[in-house]
């Protein structure tokens, strides 16, 4: 529970200066992880996926959101591969499942890829299989997202007389 | 953030239903508490009413029962204080963010020490509840469905008692004790730069909030103007009412209660 509502604080905290703001100012905001991180993995540790959902209903709906789908073994290797350690949490080891850091993450993100998969249907994520290369994924998000940005010369300028 | 697929599910939790000992809303999945032998007594109460005077006092007579104590007070735990601490001192605290640090403080020192202390059949006395978090968040205008849908992973207490006072009473003690602090005046609400001014209309709407939650959660309410131990007598008896019922076809041979 405190997990969570840490992650809840921290997350209330950026959408209120950081977020919000530049929404206000008509920017683009790009995050990296959302609220459905915190949907993902607070279900895992066993809290209750409406409460968690209810928390964070004082977060804004994005206008899209996009799930990097990747096997559990891509995304072991890719770590693997940049670091000798998985973080102590990112491997779910505080909820005792395995004292092998590699086996606990294996156990802990295999949870949360099965809850990812229920976010996608009930929030409408927009799924991006990112078992390919960067350039593919990359062309790919570009195509989805000039979809809902219309980039026009209009659009860019402040209509609003110096 | 609800589903869109959801409609607009019911605020769950603190209306109606309220059952003591267990959890006011969705609770917490992996810790069941049903059946736990401890009690859960709550004084609540706004700043300067004398709750932990009341409480110390309480734990005493408790103990000298025979009964196991603990207390848990608002923003004690480990995890939280200094965090909370730094927050308020820091100019960066909004109101979404000043709940959510509170709320994880609750959720700490619930699973940490009201939870295993219940298990093992302690009397947990709580100096302050999530009244107190509903109360300065509902006088800051957070949505109430929200807040009592956040704190439905509460347990609702066997007892909650709440120390009433007017606000010229409080006014009073808190100037006696130690004056006004920033917070306690609710000066964040910038209502203005007079910090009586500002104390007295910030606890008149906690009292307000205090008062239109007394029914919803079962509120025995305590008139906190008279001397202490005319206070303390009073919850001794409703406390030991409620620990050592005396049966009903107790016959008139049933020895006088005695203090």
């Amino acid at each position: 529970m405190t997990f969570s509502l840490l992650h809840a604080t921290d997350f209330a905290d950026r959408l209120l200066y950081k977020i919000i703001p530049p929404l206000k100012a008509g920017m683009i905001v790009l995050a990296d992880r959302y609220a459905y991180t915190a949907f993902a993995r607070d279900a895992t540790r066993g809290v209750d996926r409406q409460w968690v959902r209810e928390l964070y209903s004082f977060a804004v709906r994005p206008d899209l959101a996009l799930y990097f789908r990747v096997p559990i073994d891509v995304s072991l290797d890719r770590l693997m591969a940049r670091r000798v350690k998985l973080k102590f949490y990112e491997a779910g080891m505080d909820l005792g499942w395995s004292s092998n850091p590699v086996e606990s993450f294996r156990l802990f993100q295999g949870r949360v890829l099965d809850e990812y998969d229920r976010l996608v249907d009930e929030f409408g994520l927009e799924v991006v299989n990112a078992s390919g290369s960067i350039t593919e994924q990359q062309r790919l998000v570009r195509s989805v997202i000039s979809r809902h940005v219309q980039t026009t010369g209009a659009e860019m300028t402040d209509d609003e007389p110096l | 953030m609800t589903s869109p697929s959801d409609p607009a599910a019911p605020p769950e939790g603190a209306n109606g239903g309220i059952q003591p000992g267990l959890y006011y809303g969705r609770g917490i999945p992996y810790l069941p508490i049903e059946g736990y032998p401890g009690k859960l007594i709550a004084i609540e109460g706004t700043d300067g009413v004398g709750r932990t005077t009341q409480i110390q006092l309480l734990r005493e007579w408790l103990e000298v029962k025979g009964y196991g104590v603990v207390e848990t007070g608002w923003t004690r735990s480990p995890l939280m204080q200094p965090t909370i601490e730094l927050a308020k001192s820091s100019n960066t605290l909004n109101k979404l963010t000043f709940v959510l640090l509170y709320a994880t403080d609750f959720a700490d020192r619930l699973e940490k020490e009201i939870i295993p202390a219940l298990k093992a059949g302690f009397v947990v006395l709580s100096d302050r509840y999530i009244f107190t978090a509903l109360a300065r968040a509902g006088a800051r205008g957070i949505d109430r469905a929200w807040l009592r849908s956040l704190y439905g992973f509460a347990i609702a207490p066997h007892l909650v008692f709440y120390l009433n006072v007017d606000v010229k009473t409080l006014i009073r003690r808190v100037l006696e004790a130690r004056g006004m602090d920033f917070w306690e005046s609710g000066m964040d609400l910038k209502t203005g730069d007079d910090i009586y001014e500002s104390f007295r209309s910030y606890q008149n709407r906690l009292l307000k909030e205090y008062a239109s939650m007394a029914d919803e959660f079962h509120f025995r309410v305590v008139d906190a103007r008279r001397p202490i131990d005319r206070i303390q007598d009073e919850l001794r008896r409703q406390v030991e009412a409620f620990l050592e019922p005396v049966p009903e076809k107790a016959p008139e041979t049933a020895p006088a209660l005695t203090r």
